[in-house]
């Protein structure tokens, strides 16, 4: 049987030859998270038996929307059915068998511990449902971050329907009351500034990033949020943004021309990251190594995150207010 | 006695007292400015070098700056003081301790290029040195019976006098005693060591501002005319839109609306039009502010660029804006306000080049001498004391414990790390 060491140098030598396409990237990503999770499960297995019962593990974040680029960090969870508490305790288990396999893989841990080995993202089915109901009645900003983040989620291993119930629990819960739609909206407003008035890149100015764009905050944040709230507004549950783009009906035609330019943003994440060699870095976009072209295409890109984003706003308000 | 005689001194001596309340302003902005481990050090440093500054003053500065020109300088009126004598129409006592207040104010500039680094002891040369070799003779140049003031210099309140020369004092320094650590990566990219507390300098900014109003409305030496109040009214014009071409010129090019760069905004204005604020119409001093806070902006890039680490920004807001507020009556000086107050009418006033030929003049030759002059003597300090800059550990522990031996903020540092066992 392989092991996590062996796993980590099979991603060393493999990520080089998919890291130009996006697609296969994730689809290696996918390949890999999995065998993680499968050696986990046997580890725990070993000492402490077979699961006793139905479960399945998500991956949330930009895992969860198949959107990894070459190095991502960790983030997800776990979802059972049944009450009994030796249930929890087992998958704690899993949750921090599998958040250390993740690490020595090359998936560093998440800062803001959504990890299926922290008691928050590890639930039966009843808690989590219970949970998701709780943070959109709280639907403070904090409540409606962490809802955010479960529902950007996938089940890599396990039992794909448990999570599908979940996310159905969402839907009508967010159609009883439309104007937590537009809470949803404001809790991820704030987009970091891109272009100047003279329609300038803004790259940092000081410290060790200087000269870089951070291509997650000031680009990828407003397409991804925006396609996350059509989706939750139309109820389409896949995770992917790309997904999302295509389940829109083709009453949202305004919107889905966005589509090529998600497409392109994600390529072009990749094209400009290939040599990063680390999680902290590969948000940054040297500015300056950038050709004019790439950078009028990137200016183009920022724009219309923007434009989207405001375009979403104004569709959500319009349908709230009917 | 002659009121009006009565009045000029009453007003002298309430500018007198916000010039030296301008020292508080100076406190606030520079300890608002650096990090908390120095707060203690660089707000009372600025009282003992007052302290310093005003002895200098009335032993030898006085006479160098009033005394009877012996070309450089002047040469009479050591140890200045009695009660008799009258001078520009004042008590001789009201204007000693007038212009004593701008010479401490030029040694509080100076020492912005010192900041977060520079030993204690080298402040206490330094001031005596600059404030009897360095200052006077500048201001002997132009406000004394000196060759600039001859040639009809335009320099009403001191952006020449006062923030040039205390500024390039401070290039001298900050030249000399190189980069604080950490404010340079090995790559050359500046880290960005900010201020501890926004409100201080803010605060600072302000009582600054407020004090500017005696800084160049005292310099009227008079209160016959009331022209104090036109001093006043385009100082507050220029101040204003300092703050305003700072904010918007940093928002549009940075995308932020950058706090530091607006305050520095308002006393770039502030600066430029203390040598111009008798000499111009109110257009003029929108204009000359409107510059000043564009300037500022760009120069305080340039000198982080180039290596030149201006803990307070002294370099752009007291230096370059003291160049171009100098400058500026070159161009702004009206023929009925020159007719007044000295020179030429300036550029747009059909005055030709002359008058923007002397205030060149001024600027490079004052300018020259006050940072060849502060170099000298601070390389010569940096020999003789063996060095001016505390060591690597005692920057890193703070000059408020290497050098006063307690915390400014005792409570916001880190626990001594227990010895042994």
């Amino acid at each position: 049987m392989e092991n996590y060491q062996q796993l980590k140098e099979w991603r060393e030598e493999k990520i080089k030859s998919v890291s130009s396409d996006h697609y296969e990237l994730n689809r290696f990503h996918d390949v890999l998270m999995k065998k993680i999770v499968q050696i986990a499960l046997k580890e725990v297995e070993s000492e402490w038996g077979k699961p006793p019962t139905h479960f399945a593990f998500f991956v949330m974040g930009s895992a969860g929307r198949s959107e990894q680029s070459v190095w991502s960090d960790q983030d997800h969870g776990i979802v059972y059915d049944g009450e009994n508490v030796t249930f929890k305790d087992y998958f704690l288990k899993v949750g921090e068998e599998i958040t250390k396999g993740f690490a020595v893989t090359g998936y560093e841990k998440c800062d803001g511990n959504v990890m299926a080995s922290n008691p928050y993202w590890c639930k039966s089915t009843l808690q989590w449902e219970k949970q998701i109901l709780e943070w959109l009645d709280e639907a403070d900003w904090e409540a409606l971050r962490y809802f955010s983040t479960f529902f950007d989620s996938r089940v890599l291993v396990g039992d794909a329907n448990i999570l599908l119930n979940l996310k159905q629990v969402a839907f009508s819960k967010l159609a009883e009351i439309p104007s937590l739609y537009q809470r949803l909206y404001e809790n991820v407003g704030y987009i970091k500034k891109g272009l100047g008035i003279f329609g300038q890149l803004l790259p940092e100015e000081k410290g060790t990033d200087a000269g870089t764009i951070n291509i997650k905050q000031t680009i990828f944040f407003p397409y991804v949020n925006s396609l996350r709230l059509l989706a939750l507004l139309e109820k389409i549950p896949e995770a992917s943004t790309l997904e999302r783009f295509q389940r829109l009906s083709e009453e949202y035609k305004t919107i889905k021309k966005y589509q090529a330019d998600f497409l392109k943003l994600l390529n072009y994440r990749l094209y400009f990251q290939k040599e990063t060699v680390s999680y902290q870095k590969v948000h940054l976009l040297q500015v300056k190594s950038m050709s004019s072209r790439e950078k009028a295409s990137l200016k183009e890109l920022i724009k219309n995150g923007r434009k989207l984003f405001k375009e979403t706003k104004e569709i959500i308000d319009q349908r709230c207010s009917r | 006695m002659d009121p009006i005689f009565l009045m000029n001194n009453v007003w002298i001596i309430i500018c007198f007292t916000l010039v030296l309340l301008m020292q508080g302003g100076f406190i606030l902005l520079e300890a608002g400015s650096t990090r908390m481990k120095n707060a203690g050090h660089i707000a009372g440093k600025t009282i003992f070098t007052v302290g310093a500054a005003s002895l200098v003053f009335w032993a030898v500065g006085y006479g160098f700056i009033y005394g009877e020109s012996i070309g450089i300088v002047g040469f009479s009126d050591f140890f200045y003081g009695d009660f008799t004598s009258v001078v520009d129409g004042l008590a001789g006592s009201v204007d000693f301790i007038f212009q004593l207040a701008f010479a401490a104010i030029a040694l509080t500039i100076a020492f912005g290029g010192f900041a977060e680094r520079g030993k204690l002891s080298a402040y206490v040369v330094f001031a005596i040195l600059f404030s009897a070799f360095v200052y006077p003779v500048v201001a002997h140049w132009i406000w004394g019976d000196g060759w600039l003031g001859g040639l009809g210099k335009q320099d009403f309140a001191g952006s020449t006098v006062v923030h040039l020369t205390g500024a390039m004092a401070a290039l001298a320094a900050t030249i000399i005693l190189k980069p604080r650590i950490g404010k340079y990566n090995k790559d050359g990219s500046a880290n960005d060591l900010a201020g501890h507390n926004q409100v201080y300098t803010a605060l600072g900014v302000l009582i600054l501002w407020v004090g500017w109003f005696g800084f160049n409305g005292g310099s009227t030496l008079e209160v016959d005319g009331a022209f104090f109040g036109y001093v006043a009214l385009t100082t507050q014009l220029a101040a204003a839109a300092g703050a305003v071409a700072a904010m918007f010129i940093v928002w549009a090019v940075s995308g932020k609306a950058d706090i530091p760069t607006t305050l520095n905004g308002a006393l770039a204005g502030l600066v430029a039009i203390t040598a111009s604020t008798a000499f111009v119409a109110p257009w003029a001093a929108v204009i000359i502010g409107l510059v000043a806070g564009f300037i500022v902006y760009f120069s305080m890039k340039l000198f982080d660029r180039s290596k030149i680490d201006d803990p307070i920004f002294a370099l752009s807001v007291h230096g370059i804006a003291g160049i171009w507020g100098t400058l500026s009556t070159g161009f702004f000086a009206t023929p009925e306000l020159a007719a007044m107050n000295g020179g030429l009418p300036g550029l747009l006033y059909g005055g030709g080049l002359t008058q923007l030929g002397v205030q060149t003049l001024g600027v490079v030759a004052s300018g020259l001498y006050a940072f060849i002059a502060s170099y000298i003597i601070l390389k010569i300090m940096d020999k003789v004391m063996g060095g001016i800059r505390v060591t690597e550990e005692e920057e890193i522990i703070g000059l408020d414990l290497s050098e006063h031996g307690s915390y400014g903020y005792p409570e916001s540092m880190p626990e001594e790390k227990k010895q042994g066992a």
